[in-house]
């Protein structure tokens, strides 16, 4: 293969898994732009769903559409759960988003959450794998020279249609007009009348969605499941949206993608520990030039790439 | 005293160390995803001086602490400016590039006829200082707690004097606090660097109870277990951390009859205990409630 | 003369402190009705109880005789109150146009929105001149037109707001009371929080005087534009009564 088809090739590799990250991002910053504060909790709620659908595909051999239902419905309640345990929509809360303190105690919370989900979701099922229903076998594609497996398209495609659906609901009905009103100005959310408690609720069903849509594929693709999948999903998500500016679902979706894109031309040239490293190397260095270039924003300012609000 | 309360009241005292660190950061106002990183440092560099190069454990302790404080302050100057969410990101992502560093580290030597040394991703074997030097499991104990307790006590010392007051008070409000003339950076640098210093202690004594260590050992989750402890205690004294630590390897071993369902309960408990009280148990009212009691207890008396 | 707003000893308070202590005061319809007070004396609570953001404890608001005293806030804006809020609170990331869409969220019926959107944009031109504007970089007088534009949207029986003229020039403060006035004649009765008095009572069908979380006076405007009035209202009564003492 040429060193251009090279590159291409790892790099289409790396759009594949960096759409994947996307979702991810985009799941975990839609939360974090309405409760503005991280949900630790949100891999493990999106893993306890596939669990469960595993589960009831290994029990009952039921078909893979109704295996995605069970997830999402799991990790929707899960969402739910943890919405209302550690970031409930307290009026009081609201006049004070950037009280350090509790954005600690809530993040602490919902690592207790995070626990519980994990500890949930392997409660009867310790091995160290599952298997996971596949998505559409082994077949490749080949165009110009380049190959993409079929499963990875359908990565590819689904990561588009979520991005686009999730930017016509929120930019053209009414329903995503709550949502970005809550996410920009909270108070004055309640004062023209928008239910801010059930925003946050339709935050994190959204995320949930959004989240297992993503994971599911993954697992689907790798036909298998292993209770790392919490940890890995929370950290590619804050990961992702750190680089691409807190709250900005923009910046989560370009970030993901080219987290991925990097990861992929790292490992292709020094092996898989670096490539990890590399993720990190790239988050460090971000936040200290943020840090130190003059004019450092605040704690909910701009990002790399986005902005405030979601956009 | 049975081998395994001995087991678990070690345990408690060593992951107490990290939790202080914790608690340390958490007092200035930050939350540190890294601290586990520090532990491994003290873990790793405490092993090498005793499995590789002879020293005793007293030493091989102080070269833990000086080590970790040392990588403390290094990562601080990138991150000792960043707030909230991003600071607690970056301490993560530092750990986790040393976790991936201690998995390529690989310095073996032959000692009494076989390999000692990190051995990247296999970890660290033979760290057996405590046994050569014939010490008991109860009396390592001991030597741990009494560790602790200095520890213990020079942290409420501190909190008691000037500095430690000054550091609340960038806990509280950082602005306000510069402009009350307290010089936040260099402040903030050494509760940084004593942070490391107790995590890395943590290690190694963590490192020497083991006599094996390997880099998974320092994970995420350890930080954050650490970081819980020190947020469910409370965070009034330093007694706060150990209440925490006590609490969960306590219950670990103290529930059988929770087993599997340890965390479903635990993690439940935390999160509403969190809600209810949002700086922990021991939080200030409570103290400082206690505090008051006492005093006009003595004055009564 | 209906009452549109009719309000029974409302407490109320932001944990231990106690900001109403038992608010009585009835707003007429088709009226501009004003209250003044020093800071401090709760006017602004009054208003985020009157709209459920600050919940209320003892006492009664009724609205043309339907208690709204502890709904949600969002059920409160669908009952016919809307706040035109102190610092405008526009939605800083958001064009004009969706400001104004947010003011008519509680609203069904997209033929008649858009109709009333046109309205607004034509009633309020600089808006219009605006419309894609981010909200957040108007200027205090053109985001006050918003947020005053923004509660009309959602058709309201009555329009609440808080210090309108906070913050804005003489010039730019005559043209708000000049679209109080306008808003009035359409119809809306109007309750006003203001520290601008003389402007206040010059449109004023009707003044309350609030002092440390209760009602001390209520008249009529024309009877009271007398110095010790103005006086109570800046300095609070003892100051008024000392006043008249000396």
């Amino acid at each position: 293969m040429t060193a251009f088809g090279d590159i291409a090739q790892t790099t289409i590799d790396g759009v594949a898994a960096g759409a994947l990250y996307a979702l991810f991002a985009l799941g975990f910053t839609m939360i974090f732009g309405v409760i503005r504060r991280a949900n630790l909790a949100y891999g493990s709620s999106v893993m306890l769903g596939l669990y469960v659908a595993t589960l009831a595909w290994m029990t009952f051999d039921i078909s893979i559409v109704l295996c995605f239902a069970i997830a999402s419905a799991v990790a929707i309640a899960a969402g739910l759960y943890v919405q209302m345990l550690c970031f409930p929509s307290r009026a009081a809360d609201r006049q004070q988003p950037n009280d350090a303190h509790r954005l600690m105690v809530s993040v602490a919370a919902s690592f207790a959450v995070w626990m519980q989900l994990e500890e949930l979701a392997t409660l009867n099922m310790p091995a160290h794998l599952y298997p996971f229903p596949a998505l559409a076998g082994d077949a490749v594609i080949e165009l110009v020279g380049l190959s993409i497996r079929s499963d990875a398209l359908i990565v590819l495609v689904s990561a588009l249609a979520v991005c686009a659906a999730l930017y016509l609901t929120l930019y053209r009905t009414r329903f995503g007009l709550g949502i970005r009103a809550t996410v920009d100005l909270p108070r004055a959310a309640s004062v023209v009348g928008i239910n801010v408690s059930g925003v946050f609720r339709k935050a994190f069903v959204i995320a949930a969605i959004v989240g297992t849509i993503g994971a599911f594929v993954a697992c689907a693709t790798a036909e298998q499941l292993t209770p790392k999948l919490g940890m890995w999903l929370t950290l590619k998500a804050m990961l992702a949206m750190m680089v691409g500016g807190l709250g900005s679902l923009r910046g989560a979706v370009v970030a993901g993608v080219a987290l991925g894109v990097l990861e992929a031309h790292v490992q292709r040239h020094f092996g898989p520990q670096l490539r990890d490293a590399s993720t990190y190397l790239v988050l460090f260095a971000v936040l200290a030039w943020r840090a130190w270039r003059p004019g450092a924003a605040t704690q909910f300012g701009v990002g790399v790439l986005g902005g405030r609000g979601v956009r | 005293m049975s081998d395994a309360l001995v087991a678990v009241l070690t345990n408690i005292s060593l992951v107490s160390f990290l939790a202080l660190s914790a608690y340390l950061l958490l007092l200035a106002g930050e939350v540190s995803f890294g601290q586990q990183a520090f532990f491994g440092i003290g873990a790793y560099s405490a092993g090498i001086a005793t499995a590789m190069h002879g020293w005793g454990l007293p030493s091989a302790v102080l070269i833990a602490a000086a080590a970790g404080a040392a990588a403390a302050v290094l990562v601080a100057c990138a991150t000792i400016k960043l707030r909230g969410m991003y600071f607690a990101m970056a301490t993560l992502a530092a750990a986790e590039l040393m976790r991936i560093g201690f998995a390529e580290l690989t310095i073996q030597q032959v000692k009494h006829g076989e390999l000692v040394g990190p051995n990247g991703v296999e970890g660290f074997r033979g760290i057996r200082w405590i046994f050569e030097a014939g010490l008991e499991p109860p009396q390592f104990l001991l030597i741990v707690y009494a560790l602790l307790a200095t520890v213990v006590g020079l942290l409420i010392l501190l909190e008691r004097s000037p500095m430690g007051v000054q550091i609340r008070m960038i806990g509280e409000d950082e602005q306000l606090a510069s402009v009350q003339g307290i010089a936040v950076v260099k402040t903030k640098l050494l509760v940084v660097a004593a942070s490391g210093a107790l995590a890395a202690i943590g290690g190694a004594l963590y490192a020497h109870h083991n006599t094996y260590i390997e880099p998974s050992n320092f994970s995420v989750m350890l930080g954050v277990h650490a970081l819980s402890y020190a947020l469910i205690g409370g965070l009034a004294t330093a007694f706060g951390p150990l209440l925490g630590a006590l609490l969960d390897v306590g219950l670990l071993e103290g529930t059988r009859v929770f087993a599997q369902y340890r965390m479903i309960v635990f993690g439940g408990l935390v999160a509403l205990l969190l809600l209810w009280r949002p700086r922990g148990i021991l939080d200030e009212p409570l103290v400082h409630a206690w505090c008051r009691r006492l005093r006009r207890a003595r004055q009564g008396v | 003369m209906t009452v549109v707003l009719s309000v029974r000893g409302l407490t109320a308070g932001y944990g231990k402190i106690q900001a109403l202590k038992g608010v009585s005061l009835d707003v007429e319809e088709g009226g501009i009705a004003c209250l003044l007070g020093p800071n401090g004396a709760g006017k602004t609570a009054l208003m985020f109880a009157l709209t459920g953001i600050l919940k209320a404890q003892e006492g009664s608001v009724t609205l043309r005789g339907a208690e709204i005293k502890g709904l949600a806030p969002h059920h409160i804006v669908e009952s016919g109150v809307a706040l035109v809020p102190e610092n405008r609170l526009v939605f800083p990331s958001m064009t004009v146009l969706e400001n104004l869409r947010a003011g008519a969220y509680c609203r069904s019926g997209k033929g008649e929105i858009d109709a009333d959107l046109a309205k607004m944009l034509s009633t309020f031109p600089r808006l219009q001149q605006r419309s894609q504007q981010l909200a957040g970089t108007l200027s205090g007088g053109e985001q006050q037109m918003l947020a005053v534009a923004r509660a009309m949207m959602s058709r309201p029986k009555l329009l609440l707001m808080d210090e309108p003229s906070i913050g804005l020039a003489p010039l730019v403060v005559a043209e708000i009371f000049r679209i109080i006035t306008q808003v009035s004649r359409q119809g809306v009765t109007i309750f006003l929080v203001e520290q601008n008095v003389h402007m206040a009572l010059k449109i004023a069908s009707h003044f309350y005087l609030m002092e440390q979380g209760k009602v001390i006076f209520s008249g009529d405007p024309k009877t009271a534009m007398e110095d010790d009035v103005i006086q109570r209202a800046y300095l609070g009564s003892s100051a008024a009564q000392h006043r008249q003492g000396a």
